[in-house]
C-alpha cells in the first residue's frame, strides 16, 4: 500500500500533469486559429444557415496540402463557426474509390471530396457534383465577402463546366519539376570530374542524352555512398508509373494527351500512343532504371519524394507538392538547402516551342479542388467550408507548407517569397514556367483507359515485355476499351 | 391442455439469426448475382446498369488477364497449403511432447494468426523495403545477395509465400494439434503391442484418424488462400509487373479502380464456383470416395 507521503506526491504529480495537459491544449487551440480569415462573417453565416453544431465529412489525399487542411484550416474553421469537419486523409487510390462509390451509390456519406484535375470530366459527365457557383449566387446568405472566384489562377477553369459554372474550389496546384541536387552539381571536384569525362559543364540537363549522362555519372560516383543518378517513379501495380510516363515523359518527346487523338490511341487509327516518339521516350525512361535506387520499382510519387529527401538521388522528376518540405524541413529531409529546380529535359527540342505556343506542353501541371457531391445532405454547410478554405487570407501559409499555389496574389506574400528563396526559386519557377506545363487531357474515360493500359507498362518495367511491345499492346487495348465504353 | 410445438419455438428462437444472416449474407450474394448479369461501368458513355445476361461470363472465359490471375492464384494456393500442412503437422507433433518453455513457445508461435492480413502485409513490406528494410540489408551485408521484391518475380513470390506460411502455419498447427490430442490412445497402444513400427502407426492409424481434421484444415486454407488479397496488396501490390496479381487483387482493381461493377461481380461468382469445385475435388482425392460418402 502507498503511504501518505507517496500518495501526496502522486496527487501532486497528477495535478501538475493535468495542468500541463490543459496548458498544451490551450496553446494548440490558439495555434489552430492561425488560418483564420473573415471569421466573424463565417460565424454569422453558420448560424443563419443552421450549420452550427453540424458535422460535415470529407475525404482527401494524404499529401502535404491535405495535411495542412486538417491541421490548420479545419481547426480554425471549426473555431469560427462552431461546425465540425471530419476529414479523412487517405491514400490516393483509396480516396477515389471511397468518393466514387459514395457518389455513384448516392449514399451521401461525404459532404466534400477531393477532385483531381484529371478526374473532374468524369464527375461532371456523371452529374456527381453540386454547382457551387450557382448555389452561392442563389443564396445571399452563402456569399462570403472574403471569397471571390476571380482571385484564383486560371487553374480554376479546370473545374468549370461548359457554361462556366464552378464545381470545385481549388485547394492545390503545382508542377512536376526537374529537381536536382545543387550541392552535387556545384561541387568543384565533381564538376571537374564530369567535365573531364563528358567534355561539357555539369549543369541541369536540357535533353535526354544529357540527362542520361548525368544519371550514369552520379550512379558511378555514388557507389558505396547510397547515391544514384536519378529517381524513377516506376512502381508496378500502382498507376503512379503510368502517370509519370504519360504525363511527364511522353510529352517531353512530343506525345501529348496520352497519345490519344479523337478517341483513338493506335497510330493506325490516328493516335500516337504506339508511335516511334512514344516508344523512344518510354525506352529512355525505362533505361533510367539502371541509374535509379533499388526502391524505384516500388516508388509512387510519395516514395520518389522521400528518396530524393533521403539524398539517394542526384536528380529526378518530383511532384511540386513535395518541394517545400524536401528543401526546408530538416526533420524529414537530408537535402535541406541543396535543391534546385529546372525545366525537364526534352527528347525533342520542338516541344519547347509547342509549349510556348500552347500546341503542346513539357510536363504535368497537377492539382485539385474540393467539390461538393450532389448527394450531400449538407450542401450549404459544405460550401461554407469551401469558401473558407478558398479565402485569400489563408493561402500563404498553406503555400509554404504544401508548395501549392491557387491564387496569383499568393506569389507576392512575404511568407511565400521567403520560401521561394529557401527552395531556390520553386515558386518563381511555377509562376513563370507554369504555363509551359498542363494538366491531364479532359477525358471522361480517364480511369478506364488508364486501367487497361497500365498493366502493359508494369510488364515493361518488370522486363517481361519490351517497351515497344508494351505500347503496341497498350494502344490496341485503349482503342478497344474506348470503343467498349461508347466513345 | 395443449402442448406448445417445440419446432415452432425453435424457429422463433433462431429467427433473429436467420434475419441477420439473410440481410448480411444472402441479400449481398443475390445482389452480386444480379449485378453480374449487367454491364455497369461508372465511366461508360451510357450511365447505369444494362442487362447483358451471361455475356460477362462468356467474356471471362476468353479474358487472358483474368485466367492468368486465376492460374497464379491456384499455384500460390497449392504451394502455401502444401507447405503449411507439412510444417503444421511437424510442429503439431513437436507440441505433443513436453519440453522446457513449451507454453511460452506456443503462445508466441500462434500470435501471427490473430494479426489482420493488412497489418501482416504492411509489416512484411517494411521489413523488405529497399533502402530501409532489414531483410534486404542483412542479406546484402552477410551474403552479398540483392533481394528486391519490386524487381525480381522469383523474389516477390518467395516473399509472399513466406509471408503466408508465417501467417497461417500456426493455425494449421493448432487444428492438427487438437486433432492429434483427440485421437484415442488405445488403438495406438494395441498397435504398439502388436509390433507396428512408427511408420506403420502413422500410415494405418494416426493419419486415417486425423483425416477429418486434415480435410477441414485444408478446406479452410484453400478457401482463404484463393481469396488472398490484402497482404499481397500491401507487400507487392501485385508486382513486379503482374507476376503476383492474384484473382482477389484483380477483382478489387476491376471493381474499385476501374469501377466495372458488373464484370467484377461476375468474376467474384466465377471464383466462388472454382472454389467449390476445387474443394469437391480435394474432398474426393483425400477421402478416395465419391461426393456422397460421409467421413
Amino acid at each position: 500500500m502507498l503511504n501518505i507521503r507517496n500518495r501526496r506526491s502522486l496527487a501532486l504529480a497528477s495535478v501538475i500533469s493535468s495542468l500541463a495537459l490543459v496548458l498544451s491544449a490551450c496553446s494548440s487551440s490558439s495555434d489552430s486559429g492561425s488560418a483564420s480569415g473573415d471569421d466573424a462573417w463565417f460565424a454569422t453565416a453558420a448560424d443563419k444557415l443552421e450549420c452550427k453544431g453540424k458535422t460535415i465529412k470529407g475525404v482527401t489525399e494524404n499529401t502535404p496540402p491535405g495535411q495542412y487542411v486538417k491541421s490548420d484550416i479545419i481547426p480554425a474553421f471549426e473555431k469560427a463557426t462552431g461546425m465540425k469537419v471530419d476529414l479523412e486523409t487517405t491514400s490516393w487510390d483509396e480516396m477515389y474509390s471511397k468518393a466514387i462509390n459514395d457518389m455513384e451509390a448516392k449514399t451521401g456519406i461525404y459532404d466534400f471530396v477531393y477532385i483531381e484535375q484529371d478526374i473532374i470530366y468524369q464527375y461532371l459527365k456523371n452529374n456527381y457534383l453540386a454547382n457551387i457557383s450557382k448555389t452561392i449566387a442563389d443564396n445571399a446568405d452563402l456569399k462570403a465577402p472574403s471569397f471571390d472566384f476571380t482571385k484564383f489562377t486560371s487553374f480554376i477553369d479546370n473545374f468549370k463546366d461548359a457554361n462556366g459554372d464552378v464545381f470545385g474550389v481549388p485547394m492545390e496546384a503545382f508542377v512536376k519539376v526537374y529537381l536536382y541536387r545543387t550541392d552535387l552539381f556545384n561541387d568543384p571536384a565533381i564538376k571537374d570530374s564530369f567535365k573531364a569525362k563528358y567534355k561539357r559543364d555539369l549543369v541541369p540537363a536540357t535533353n535526354y542524352k544529357e540527362y542520361k549522362e548525368i544519371a550514369d555519372f552520379f550512379t558511378e560516383y555514388g557507389k558505396g555512398k547510397d547515391l544514384w543518378g536519378t529517381t524513377v517513379q516506376a512502381v508496378t501495380g500502382h498507376p503512379a508509373s503510368f502517370y509519370e510516363l504519360f504525363e511527364s515523359i511522353l510529352p517531353t518527346n512530343g506525345v501529348y494527351n496520352w497519345g490519344i487523338n479523337n478517341g483513338k490511341a493506335t497510330s493506325a487509327n490516328g493516335g500516337s500512343m504506339d508511335s516511334k516518339a512514344a516508344k523512344d521516350a518510354f525506352a529512355f525512361w525505362v533505361g533510367l532504371l539502371k541509374d535509379a535506387p533499388p526502391e524505384s520499382k516500388q516508388s509512387t510519387w510519395t516514395e520518389v519524394g522521400t528518396t530524393f529527401a533521403a539524398g539517394r538521388a542526384a536528380q529526378g522528376w518530383v511532384y511540386g507538392e513535395n518541394v517545400a518540405w524536401i528543401a526546408t524541413d530538416e526533420a524529414k529531409s537530408k537535402v535541406v538547402g541543396k535543391v534546385g529546380v529546372a525545366l525537364p529535359p526534352l527528347g525533342n527540342p520542338k516541344v519547347l516551342d509547342d509549349s510556348k505556343s500552347g500546341k503542346g506542353y513539357l510536363g504535368y501541371y497537377d492539382g485539385g479542388a474540393f467539390g461538393v457531391p450532389a448527394t450531400s445532405k449538407n450542401i450549404n454547410c459544405s460550401i461554407l467550408f469551401q469558401e473558407y478554405q478558398g479565402q485569400e487570407s489563408v493561402q500563404a501559409k498553406w503555400a509554404a507548407a504544401g508548395s501549392r499555389i491557387v491564387m496569383e496574389s499568393t506569389y507576392d506574400d512575404p511568407i511565400v517569397q521567403e520560401m521561394d528563396t529557401k527552395t531556390n526559386g520553386y515558386y518563381t519557377f511555377m509562376k513563370e514556367e507554369g504555363p509551359l506545363f498542363r494538366g491531364a487531357p479532359p477525358y471522361p474515360f480517364h480511369t478506364a483507359v488508364r486501367e487497361v493500359v497500365a498493366p502493359f507498362i508494369y510488364d515493361a518495367i518488370a522486363g517481361k515485355i519490351s517497351t515497344s511491345d508494351a505500347l503496341d499492346k497498350a494502344a490496341k487495348a485503349a482503342d478497344a476499351e474506348m470503343k467498349k465504353l461508347g466513345y | 391442455m395443449k402442448k406448445s410445438n417445440p419446432n415452432r419455438l425453435g424457429w422463433i428462437l433462431i429467427s433473429p439469426s436467420l434475419l441477420i444472416l439473410g440481410i448480411a449474407g444472402l441479400f449481398p450474394f443475390f445482389y452480386v448475382i444480379y449485378v453480374g448479369t449487367h454491364s455497369w461501368n461508372v465511366f461508360s458513355k451510357e450511365r447505369g446498369k444494362v442487362f447483358v445476361g451471361i455475356q460477362n461470363y462468356r467474356d471471362l472465359v476468353f479474358d487472358n488477364v483474368f485466367l492468368g490471375t486465376l492460374s497464379r492464384t491456384l499455384i500460390f494456393s497449392f504451394l502455401v497449403v502444401t507447405i503449411e500442412l507439412i510444417l503444421g503437422f511437424i510442429l503439431a507433433l513437436s507440441l505433443m511432447r513436453d519440453f522446457k518453455g513449451k507454453t511460452f513457445f506456443r503462445t508466441i508461435y500462434v500470435l501471427p494468426v490473430v494479426v489482420a492480413p493488412i497489418a501482416v502485409g504492411a509489416t512484411w513490406r517494411l521489413m523488405m523495403a529497399q533502402g530501409h528494410g532489414p531483410i534486404p540489408y542483412f542479406l546484402n551485408k552477410f551474403f552479398g545477395w540483392e533481394f528486391n521484391t519490386g524487381a525480381s518475380t522469383t523474389q516477390a513470390w518467395i516473399a509472399i509465400v513466406l509471408m503466408d506460411v508465417w501467417h497461417w502455419t500456426p493455425f494449421v498447427t493448432l487444428t492438427l494439434l487438437a486433432g492429434l490430442l483427440a485421437i484415442p490412445k488405445e488403438p495406438i497402444e494395441a498397435a504398439s503391442v502388436d509390433g507396428a513400427n512408427r511408420v506403420q502407426m502413422y500410415r494405418y492409424l494416426i493419419l486415417p484418424m486425423l483425416l477429418p481434421v486434415i480435410l477441414i484444415t485444408v478446406f479452410i486454407r484453400v478457401m482463404d488462400s484463393l481469396r488472398s488479397m490484402e497482404d499481397v496488396y500491401m507487400l507487392t501490390n501485385g508486382g513486379p509487373g503482374s507476376s503476383t496479381t492474384f484473382v482477389g487483387l484483380h477483382i478489387f482493381r476491376t471493381v474499385f479502380a476501374k469501377q466495372e461493377y458488373g464484370y467484377g461481380s461476375s468474376m467474384s461468382l466465377m471464383v466462388l464456383y472454382f472454389t467449390i469445385v476445387i474443394c469437391w475435388l480435394l474432398f474426393n482425392a483425400l477421402t478416395g470416395k465419391n461426393s456422397k460418402s460421409k467421413i
